[in-house]
């Protein structure tokens, strides 16, 4: 833990029980040391502060914070204190606490160099930049070293970055800070590499660039060492900047020179060259061309410069490099987006592409490199550019079934390489089904076949043939999704589970067989494989959603819970860890780091997938707990729920899912664009708005049965009763709102199809959910009878649940896995109906036993006893669907399916669909039971 | 004598968010971001990421300068280091290892370490082919999660040009425990 002083210091000895206690989690024992301790010494504080640790860590943090005040008040100036209450503070995410500590200190010992350190990083902590800068002075103006001066630069830079107001950045804190850092190069006082890698960042945000690329190439700039190629870099950056195109040219040409395989610098040669053909630049009279050196200004210099670089590789005896073969396909395609004749000269791209392909088809990243020149062919030469290629594919003569097969695993990338460049010329797309059915034979023979050059292969590698597996599996989905017919879907299954057998490292089958038992319903098996791929920390965020997107809406809650927590944990501990190594970033003067931690900071704190895990965490708990084992307002209560509080960052959500992380072949038209991102985005941002609103609405219901007393003291008087009606009526219009979005947004779906949608909308769940929730405004007027109507439509909604979800029909198996997410979403909207009722029933129940009550009112209480029965009914209705589901599915023989040999993995995978829905109708089943108790004692 | 074809630059926080068919590899570990970061901050020059002309990421080498120059131990060590499958057998992983040796040579290191599972043979041998030879064996260096043993590491090392009698390399006679190594 804390560091304990240098000096055996008597106090030392005595606090030392203590912390290890602490550091072995032994808080009780910490505690009661502490207490002993104090007893025979009252003033040694620190005893105090551990003795508080000790209390925080045991969750008693009232008290902790209590027994800490009385020693800060005291302004202490011991290490220990000061340590302790530093870590104290840490635990208790109150960072500013620290600042206020420290501020204490360096009053009382104003030279302490320690003291103001500790000082500047507190405020770094919580980004009191102002401060900062005044800190890093003040520790400078003790001891003189060059790190607390650019301290204080650098929290002037932060100051510019935070600026709201841009002009106050670009005239205020940026020239201050510029010419804090001139005057240090004036006395001659710069030491650092960091130095001069923030004069050069200040100069950057500033725009000057002229007097940046000056550093850069002047004798400061020698200082540039640490990165490789740290000037040639910066230079670049800046001649792009300047639009110094000749000099662009001409250092990309140098760097290119000395390494023809960087393929930024090609861009950039490409880039630098037309736009100097464009001005018509011509070449000085004389002196050099530019400060670089030679510059390329004509196409027909780029040519010979390419043909040059072509002939150096040509010249090679083995080892070519791809990069100069690459960028002569680049420049193909440039000069003909200007219609340039000369592109021509270069060659015809079909003939480079399969010169390129007998280089390097036998490398796997062949497909990568050449997929995005794809369209330099003409649609009419697909066919013979695939045919040329082939030829080049050494095969053995073909056996029994007709297929040709390679002898080694070189031959086996080529042709594998060879199919992948077919699919992404959409040619798989175009075959009928006969055709792909044909095709799919055709790859699972080359994947058998391939399997044995693999046979030593250890279980953490990939077999050399997994990627025909792969294909032909996406064959089988393009199949099911023309013909619908599910049998495709479990021959895909079986397949990518026959190669999961086969390999079980490759985490792309374990990412579609994930993907399509979700679309099929079936959660269960997706537990293993996810964590099978032993995803963790930032792949909470970026693949998570595969997990968090279904396991609630498919039934199995238990796993819903878990893997929302794992995602939570992951981002709570976000904010602390960032704040330490912003700090660690001052202290090793990587400064351009700092708004880089921060930005990052940010984009997971505005994480889409963090509402969305927030939100999905408390509507689960809610719906498996509340009124079941505690009662809702409790269950509120715990989870600081205040439905006036929108905690959504709206309007700067940030999409971190790796949406691109399954391999895909398709050709271009079918890709994953920006579009479908953005449609994506669009709607999960749709879905989270309702289902946040939905919480803030269920919060509101139960502060209306008990308006919040003065526990949350501050908040509650200060913006009145928690939920007033009034806010009751604004979040249910935009409820409202939200949904009429949605669905409009739905319909406009249908068209495109896509594949995240949410059926919720379709089966009417979300608009029984929101009439439920109106219920509580019209019970002001005592208006009951909307109980009447909510029940006549959940009554409709559990009609849309009913029906087999797995089936054998005519020796074929099928699933109806959309009632699944129906039966789901309608238990949702029974907790949420069950909730109202509990709230009207509290209002309507004092009336009836007043027999001075008006008619009227006794008749709408009568009316809610009859809603009460017809509720329970309904629930009784639903249980007994799921218990006739649960025994079909039991008794469903699976076993009895005629199917082939060959298709035992298939077996598995409907075995493991077949149990996950059981599983499902289980969980869900045992939730609306539970239900069904608490309605019970719901009568009035 | 490469064949990488790669842009090379400085690994950024945002490349956390699209490295995974880098670190989907079963010997790829992804660490928590307190890891990342703190190389980040501390030695930003020595993590550095290879992305393909189409924007995907190939490859990335994570490294740290330490020890003591007085006891001539101060040296360059690889921490991590993985290439994704589809962009194996081009060179690139040797590139990012000349890169970080090249970076060592600057900061005046007498050599260059790393530890390796003495199982993955795939890497231990491309190690060899650069250069570098086993100084010793770490004993359960890595430890199992699912109840497998713990396994062995080589500790392997390649001397730097200021380590002109090569004495960094020479190897230990007996393996070492985890806790014995600086």
């Amino acid at each position: 833990m804390a560091a304990r002083g240098h000096v055996q210091d008597p106090n030392d000895r005595r606090l030392r029980p203590i912390y290890d206690y602490l550091d072995n989690g032994n808080n009780k024992m910490a505690i009661q040391q502490a207490d002993k301790l104090l007893k025979k010494h009252k003033d040694l504080h620190c005893a105090k502060v551990l003795k508080a640790i000790g209390l925080q860590r045991t969750g008693k943090q009232d008290e902790a914070f209590t027994l800490a005040q009385e020693v800060a008040v005291l302004e202490p100036t011991d290490d220990n204190s000061l340590q302790a209450l530093t870590i104290l503070y840490r635990e208790m995410h109150r960072p500013e606490l620290v600042t206020k500590l420290y501020e204490a200190a360096v009053r009382k010992v104003p030279t302490s160099e320690e003291y103001h350190s500790h000082l500047f990083m507190a405020y770094a902590r919580v980004g009191e930049y102002k401060k900062m800068q005044q800190a890093g002075m003040a520790l400078y103006k003790i001891v003189p070293k060059n790190p607390y001066y650019f301290w204080s630069v650098m929290s002037l830079v932060m100051q510019s970055i935070s600026a709201q107001d841009e002009k106050l950045s670009q005239t205020m804190f940026l020239p201050l800070a510029e010419r804090m850092v001139e005057k240090m190069v004036k006395e001659e006082k710069i030491e650092a590499e960091a130095e001069v890698q923030l004069y050069f960042m200040i100069l950057e945000r500033l725009g000057k660039y002229v007097e940046a690329l000056e550093v850069v190439q002047g004798p400061l700039g020698e200082k540039l060492t640490s990165e490789l190629q740290s000037r040639e870099n910066k230079c670049m950056m800046m001649y792009r900047r300047l639009e110094r195109w000749a000099e662009c040219n001409a250092l990309s040409c140098k760097l290119l020179l000395k390494n023809p395989d960087d393929w930024q610098f090609y861009l950039l040669y490409f880039d630098s060259l037309f736009h100097l053909i464009d001005q018509s630049w011509t070449p000085p009279q004389e002196g050099a061309h530019s400060a670089e050196g030679e510059v390329h200004a004509s196409t027909a210099q780029a040519l010979s410069f390419m043909e040059d670089r072509i002939a150096t590789e040509e010249a090679k005896e083995s080892k070519h490099l791809r990069g100069p073969y690459l960028a002569r396909l680049e420049l193909i395609r440039r000069l003909r987006e200007r219609s340039c004749p000369e592109a021509q000269q270069l060659g015809e791209p079909l003939e480079l592409m399969f010169q390129f392909f007998v280089k390097f088809g036998d490398k796997p990243c062949c497909i990568t490199d050449l997929k995005i020149f794809l369209d330099l062919l003409t649609p009419d030469q697909h066919v013979q550019f695939i045919n040329r290629l082939m030829e080049a594919v050494p095969l053995c003569a073909p056996g029994e079934d007709g297929v040709a097969l390679p002898g080694d695993t070189r031959a086996l990338q080529r042709h594998l390489c060879v199919t992948q460049l077919s699919r992404s010329l959409g040619q798989q797309h175009a075959l009928n089904t006969e055709g792909k059915l044909g095709l799919i034979k055709e790859l699972k023979a080359h994947y058998q076949h391939g399997l044995q050059f693999g046979k030593s292969c250890l279980k953490t590698e990939l077999q050399f043939s997994d990627m025909y597996c792969l294909m032909a599996a996406h064959v089988y989905v393009d199949l099911w999704l023309e013909t619908g017919e599910s049998n495709m879907l479990w021959q895909c299954l079986g397949l990518l589970e026959e190669g999961l057998s086969n390999s079980s490292s490759n985490a792309q089958f374990k990412l579609l067989l994930l993907l399509l038992y979700c679309r099929l319903g079936a959660f269960e098996p997706v537990v293993d494989l996810y964590s099978s791929l032993d995803a963790k920390h930032v792949q909470h965020d970026t693949i998570g959603y595969l997990l968090t997107r279904y396991a609630e809406s498919l039934g199995q809650f238990a796993a819903a819970s878990q893997s929302c927590n794992f995602s939570l944990r992951f981002f709570h501990s976000n904010q602390k860890d960032t704040s330490e190594y912003i700090i660690q970033a001052y202290k090793y003067g990587a400064f351009e780091k700092i708004p880089e931690f921060i930005g990052f900071r940010n984009r997971l704190n505005h994480s889409l997938h963090f509402a969305q895990v927030r939100t999905e965490r408390m509507l689960l708990d809610l719906f498996l707990e509340a009124d079941i084992s505690s009662p809702l307002e409790e269950s509120v209560k715990s989870m600081s729920l205040c439905p006036e509080e929108d905690d959504i960052p709206w309007d700067s959500l940030r999409d971190n899912r790796d949406l691109t992380v399954l391999v895909s072949w398709d050709p271009k038209d079918r890709q994953l664009n920006e579009e479908h991102r953005q449609r994506s985005l669009e709607e999960d941002t749709l879905w989270l708005r309702l289902r946040s609103l939905t919480l803030r609405l269920i919060g509101c219901v139960s502060a209306l049965s008990h308006p919040p007393a003065s526990r949350n003291s501050e908040k509650t008087t200060e913006n009145g009763v928690a939920a007033k009606p009034s806010s009751l009526q604004s979040l249910l219009s935009q409820l409202e709102n939200t949904l009429n979005q949605a669905t409009q947004f739905s319909e406009k779906q249908l068209q495109v199809r896509t594949v995240t949608d949410r059926l919720a909308l379709s089966s009417g769940c979300c608009q029984c959910q929101l009439s439920s929730l109106q219920l509580p405004l019209h019970l002001q007027e005592l208006e009951a009878t909307g109980l009447g109507s909510l029940l006549h439509t959940s009554l409709y909604m559990l009609e849309k649940c009913k029906g087999d979800l797995l089936e054998v029909k005519d020796s074929h198996s099928m699933t109806q896995h959309f009632l699944l997410e129906n039966l789901v979403y309608f238990v949702e909207t029974v907790c949420i109906v069950l909730w109202v009722s509990n709230y009207c029933g509290s209002v309507l129940r004092p009336l009836k036993s007043s027999l001075q009550k008006k008619k009227k009112k006794k008749k709408e209480a009568r009316n809610v006893d009859q809603s009460f029965s017809s509720l329970q009914s309904l629930l009784n209705q639903a249980l007994e669907h799921i218990k006739s589901q649960e025994l079909s599915l039991t008794a469903l023989e699976l076993g009895a399916l005629s199917l082939e040999a060959e298709a035992t993995f298939t077996k598995t995978a409907m075995d493991k669909v077949q149990s996950s829905y059981l599983r499902s109708l289980q969980e869900i089943g045992e939730l609306l039971k539970k239900r069904a108790d608490t309605l019970k004692s719901l009568k009035i | 004598k490469l064949t990488v074809m790669t842009t090379l630059r400085a690994f950024t926080c945002d490349d956390l968010f699209k490295f995974n068919n880098i670190n989907l590899d079963p010997l790829t570990e992804t660490y928590g971001i307190p890891f990342y970061l703190q190389y980040l901050a501390h030695w930003p020059e020595y993590f550095i990421v290879a992305e393909a002309p189409g924007g995907e990421l190939m490859g990335y080498i994570m490294g740290k300068a330490e020890g003591s120059v007085a006891r001539e131990e101060w040296h360059g060590h690889v921490t991590a280091l993985s290439v994704a499958p589809e962009f194996r057998r081009l060179g690139l992983a040797a590139k990012l290892m000349e890169m970080l040796e090249e970076i060592s040579e600057r900061k005046g290191g007498f050599f260059v370490d790393l530890f390796v599972r003495v199982s993955n043979q795939v890497a231990v041998n491309m190690y060899k082919q650069l250069g570098y030879s086993v100084y010793r064996t770490v004993i359960e260096y890595y430890s199992a999660s699912n109840g497998e043993p713990d396994e062995d590491a080589y500790d392997m090392r390649k001397a730097l040009s200021r380590d002109t009698e090569k004495k960094s390399i020479i190897p230990l006679p007996h393996p070492v425990r985890p806790e014995d190594i600086e």
